[in-house]
């Protein structure tokens, strides 16, 4: 136990249990060895760390060691410490598998960037005694979109018309918000329906997590559009559509069976793509727009504006009683 | 027209890869031996995203290897088109590096102004799905070419 340590959580956080108190680092290049009760110094403040952040993914948890759910000392404010780790790895998107680094000063840079803008999550990027770049998150209280969605306790046709028009308006403003990004040479790198957060209070829509890189170039924004595509398929379906959903719902095999594999999902065969079969009340421009991602497109969206111009016109179409 | 297409004026698009050899080999069996042309043999290096790095150093260290390996390409490429007559005063080579930027624009870029009349590239032959991901710089360039021919080798 480190004398400072006690000496901080004394002054700052007395309720804190003094025998957890752990060791100060100001070195944050081991984050394994960063757990309960130790202090990251940074800046000229401290953060006590609680644990470490868990992902939930498919029903399983994944833990994240190098993310430190913490508390300034000297405010009492909640914070994520993102702490420096050069993982490289494979990635599975689609029938695909690609090499995805992480990066701390992507970012870092999109932090910077996105100061103010509360259509992203915020944050400093700081550098350690050593140069790590840790990333210190305010934290968005909210839930995720995909979760505020399959909370609805409606059936299609009543979500589409009382719930949807208001949610594709907010969607439009994050597709703005990737747009922005793209403008400045940044790219999201890991757009997906949990990490767009909807903030209490606000209803505002946010988007996390920025630090995944790859390396496309002649398509540069093409991952980011495929996220996009996949998130606004989930709003206007209300869920994803599988062989296996469709049945829960109550379509007939017969349904099913008429669907070529033109109507599903240019990278995942299995997701339809051509909802308007399903639901015929959803607008012929509004599918246009989904089947973009079809696997029978021949053509594709290159930039976000691209997608902006034919879905905002949709907003009308949807909002219309 | 206000302009004149120089036909005879190729600029090659090369890589390591065996579609780019099969698109040399093309050039080298249509041109070797005739009077007139003049061939470019184009590598662009694109340097990786120093975001994949953990350092400078070892992004540097990649960049040398590469530049490295895009000078042996090029003489190994010269090599090919001299053994089908294509006449050696009449090759040149360039190999630069890029940085983020798409290889399909700087290849459009230096052909408009060299006026090359022909633009020479390999297609690998990418599923609609590998195209929308990753994005195609043949099809980039048949897409955005102006005032050339492309010829694409599949």
């Amino acid at each position: 136990m480190s004398a400072e340590v006690r000496k901080l959580v004394e002054r700052f956080l007395p309720d804190f249990p003094i025998v957890h108190c752990g060791e100060i680092y100001t070195d944050t290049s081991g984050f394994m060895n960063i757990s309960y009760g130790d202090v990251i110094a940074l800046d000229g403040l401290h953060y006590l760390v609680f644990r470490d952040e868990a992902e939930r993914r498919f029903g399983m948890e994944d833990p994240k060691y190098w993310v430190k759910r913490c508390q300034t000392l000297e405010t009492g404010e909640r914070r994520i410490l993102k702490l420096v780790f050069h993982e490289s790895f494979p990635m599975k998107i689609g029938p695909f598998v690609i090499r995805c680094h992480r990066s701390a000063e992507k970012e870092g840079r999109i932090l910077d960037l996105v100061k103010n803008d509360r259509r992203f999550m915020q944050g400093l990027p700081l550098k350690d005694e050593k140069g790590n770049l840790v990333r210190v998150l305010e934290l968005i209280r909210g839930k995720r979109l995909d979760e505020v969605v399959d909370a609805i306790p409606t059936d299609h046709r009543t979500y589409f018309h009382e719930f949807f028009p208001k949610i594709l308006e907010k969607f439009i403003g994050s597709c703005q918000a990737v747009a922005f990004l793209h403008s400045h040479g940044e790219k999201h790198g890991d757009i997906r329906r949990d990490h767009l957060w909807v903030e209490s209070g606000t209803d505002a829509y946010r988007w996390i997590d920025f630090d995944y890189a790859f390396d496309f170039y002649e398509n540069p924004f093409g991952l980011d559009l495929f996220g996009l595509g996949n998130i606004l398929l989930f709003l206007v379906g209300k869920g994803h559509h599988t062989s296996q959903r469709m049945r829960e719902l109550g379509f007939g095999e017969d349904v099913f069976n008429a669907l070529p594999p033109e109507d599903f999902s240019l990278m995942f065969q299995y997701r339809l793509v051509n909802l308007r079969k399903l639901y015929p009340y959803i607008p012929e421009e509004l599918n246009r727009v989904l089947m973009h991602f079809s696997a029978g497109a021949n053509v594709f969206y290159e930039t976000v504006d691209e997608l902006l111009e034919e879905l905002s016109p949709c907003l009308d179409l949807v909002s219309r009683p | 027209m206000g302009w004149v297409m120089d036909f005879k004026k190729i600029l090659v698009a090369v890589d390591a890869s065996e579609n780019s050899a099969r698109a040399l080999a093309y050039v080298a069996e249509m041109v070797g031996g005739s009077k007139g042309f003049r061939v470019e043999l184009l590598h662009i290096t694109r340097l990786p995203d120093k975001d994949l790095f953990q350092d400078e150093k070892s992004w540097d260290e990649q960049r040398l290897k590469q530049e490295q390996k895009a000078q042996e390409f090029l003489k190994e490429a010269r090599a090919v088109l001299e053994s089908k007559g294509v006449d050696p005063g009449a090759v040149s080579e360039r190999g630069f590096c890029i940085m983020g930027h798409s290889i399909a624009e700087n290849i459009l870029e230096i052909q408009e102004e060299g006026g090359f009349g022909t633009v020479v590239v390999g297609r690998r032959g990418m599923s609609k799905a590998e195209e929308f991901l990753f994005g195609s710089v043949s099809s980039k360039i048949v897409q955005y070419a102006k005032h050339c021919a492309v010829w694409v080798v599949a």
